[in-house]
């Protein structure tokens, strides 16, 4: 405890500690300045962002931690919307504790479903087929939603209700904001906390190289497993956040264009960083929100030009900008390995 | 009892055999040098036992049980190292947590999450750091050591477990002389606890380190004995060591 008072904790890795801080604090700070300026349509759009950011930051668990490219999260996000939207409009669960368990537990479920199938009975498992797979499912179950009309196939669900916390009814206007951040802020504490734990040196450890981590011991499939199930469940539950917070369900929750902006979130911001990923949200969701009304034909391909910039220039995304450069390059040991290893009469 | 025994092993990659019936058999604490040229198979064969690739045909038992089809993780926990012959550490996390993640393997995830055996860990940690001479470079980032650190790491990784049989493939490779003598120090005083295979090129380094030699050729067994027969053996010296 005693050394985070010291200047140096706060000053090292370039400053990003304190970038990460300000930012989150300037997140606190901007929803109820918004809404005492009046500005309920800046707020709103902050609130949306941040339950996106919930996402985003699973996903960056999953994908830029542990390397489990999963181009469907939006599977989870979307299962955990229907399933609020179905419980507040069928069943008229109000408890937002109620609403947000069940969008956790199913998102749990469906990851490990998904993931045993993903993960287990193969020797290897490549990043195409974990992408390719994910992405399937997001199409199909898109596809799925928006024909099914027990759920309400194109239309989705709509006229959910606001929820009630603690039995009081939640007001429209900052009140969800207000849940939208501590949800955040829950979640950045425990993705903090699992990033630098042991476990996290154990995702990091398979992402670089998994071979490896099975030939130390490690179960893989385990280990994947668990945070594939764990980042799915915390999707779901940002799907039913949105849920409520919109006010309808729609099968474009489920899709490949979400699951495919999530990863751009991460990307623009930083695999493997904490705070990455909400910086890639915020830019996009709030950043881009005009930009993204007044040129809507426009918007993907100017998302994708400063993408594309992002992966040639920062291929760790922009939160790289304060990293310090600490991995040299180092001589890869093929070489010498090879050389001194090619001739069988040794000296 | 042999600690492993690898039998009638048979690998074929497409239309080349890399292996043909070729075996190995390991006494416990004793180091076992693995030789044969280029393409011999060596490689795979080390590969079969560690469980990389499955075999054609053939049987791998490890103190008693069969291993043949078993996965990597499961002959790790068994009890099994393997360092391969190129070095494989983690480039992006320091000396000190590579060390780490070899040690706490058998550690549950629970307690993994909470951080709880960091410091169960350290001392030994710091045990294998200073026995390998990488003390000074322990919060460096695995990616920045001189090649041979990083092997040397990796055998320390290896060996951090305490395994019953650690596999070696090129220990040496890319070292200076210097830097072989200590790595044949650091091969030795791990055999004190546990059987070592080791397949090298030099072969005054296997003859000097090893007490018994297996020798391959296009993937069949051609001799194994102790390195005074090995070096008496005609077929050896026809295959082999006439190429001196
Ligand atoms: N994955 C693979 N695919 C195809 N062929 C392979 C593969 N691995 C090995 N081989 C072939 O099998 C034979 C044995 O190779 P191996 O690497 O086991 O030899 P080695 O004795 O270790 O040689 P070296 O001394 O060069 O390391 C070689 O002919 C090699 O080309
Ligand atoms: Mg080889």
């Amino acid at each position: 405890m005693q050394r985070v008072l010291t200047p140096a904790w706060w000053l090292a890795d370039g400053g990003r500690r304190v970038g990460a801080i300000a930012l989150v604090a300037g997140i606190v700070i901007a929803g109820p300045l918004l809404d005492g300026a009046g500005e309920s349509f800046w707020m709103m759009a902050l609130t949306r962002a941040l339950i996106l950011g919930v996402l985003a930051v699973a996903t960056n668990v999953a994908w830029g931690v542990t390397g489990i490219f999963t181009l469907g999260q939006a599977v989870f996000f979307g299962v955990g919307a229907y399933v609020v939207g179905l419980l507040a409009t069928r069943e008229d669960v109000v408890a937002l504790e109620s609403l947000a368990g069940a969008a956790l537990g199913a998102g749990l479920l469906c990851g490990l479903v998904v993931g045993a199938f993903l993960f287990f009975g193969r020797r290897r498992v490549g990043m195409l087929y974990v992408g390719l797979v994910t992405l399937a499912l997001s199409y199909a179950l898109e596809r799925l939603a928006s024909v099914w009309g027990e759920i309400g196939a194109g239309n989705g669900i709509t006229g959910i209700p606001l929820p009630t916390l603690l039995g009081t009814e939640i007001e429209p206007g900052i009140s969800f904001f207000w849940v939208a951040v501590v949800t955040l802020l829950v979640v950045l504490g425990l993705a903090w906390a699992v990033m630098r734990s042991q476990f996290g040196m154990v995702m990091r450890a398979i992402r670089d190289d998994d071979e490896r981590a099975e030939f130390l011991g490690y179960r893989r499939p385990i280990v994947q497993l668990v945070v594939f199930a764990a980042t799915g469940g915390v999707g779901a539950l940002a799907g039913g956040l949105y849920a409520l917070e919109e006010g309808f369900v729609s099968p474009t929750f489920l899709g490949v264009s979400l699951s495919t902006q999530v990863l751009i979130y991460v990307l623009l911001g930083g695999r493997d960083s904490l705070v990455g990923p909400l910086v890639g949200v915020l830019l996009l969701e709030v950043g881009g929100q005009r930009v993204q009304e007044e040129l809507p034909t426009e918007w993907p391909i100017i998302v994708g030009a400063v993408l594309l910039l992002v992966i040639l220039f920062l291929p760790n995304g922009l939160t790289q900008l304060g990293r310090r450069r600490r991995r040299a390059a180092a001589p890869r040991p093929e070489t010498a390995a090879e050389v001194s290893g090619g001739d069988p009469r040794g000296e | 009892m042999a600690i492993l025994e690898a039998s009638e092993i048979v690998k074929r990659f497409g239309p080349v055999t890399a292996l043909s019936g070729a075996g190995l058999q390991v006494e416990p604490t004793t180091i076992h040098g693995l030789i044969g040229p280029n393409g011999s198979g060596k490689s795979t064969l080390l590969h079969v036992i560690a469980g990389r690739t499955l075999p054609d045909g053939g049987r791998v038992v490890l103190d008693g049980a069969d291993i043949t089809r078993a996965k990597p993780a499961q002959r790790a926990r068994a009890g099994m190292s393997i360092k391969f012959q190129l070095a494989r550490v983690y480039h992006e996390q320091t000396v000190a947590d590579n060390l780490l993640l070899a040690l706490q393997v058998r550690d549950g995830i629970p307690s993994l999450v909470l951080s709880r055996t960091r410091r169960r860990h350290q001392e030994r940690v710091r045990r294998l750091l200073d026995d390998f001479g990488l003390t000074h470079v322990r919060d460096h980032p695995a990616g920045e050591l001189a090649h041979g650190e990083q092997q040397w790491l990796e055998i320390a990784m290896a060996m951090a477990t305490e395994p019953k049989l650690l596999l070696l493939d090129e220990p040496t490779g890319g070292m200076n002389r210097h830097e072989r003598e200590r790595t044949g120090e650091l091969i030795r005083a791990a055999a004190t606890t546990c059987a070592v295979v080791i397949v090298e090129h030099d072969l005054d380094f296997i003859r000097d380190l090893c007490d018994r030699i297996t020798v391959l050729h296009q993937g069949t067994l051609v001799a194994s004995g102790t390195p005074v027969e090995i070096e008496r053996d005609e077929r050896v010296a026809e295959v082999y060591l006439t190429r001196v």
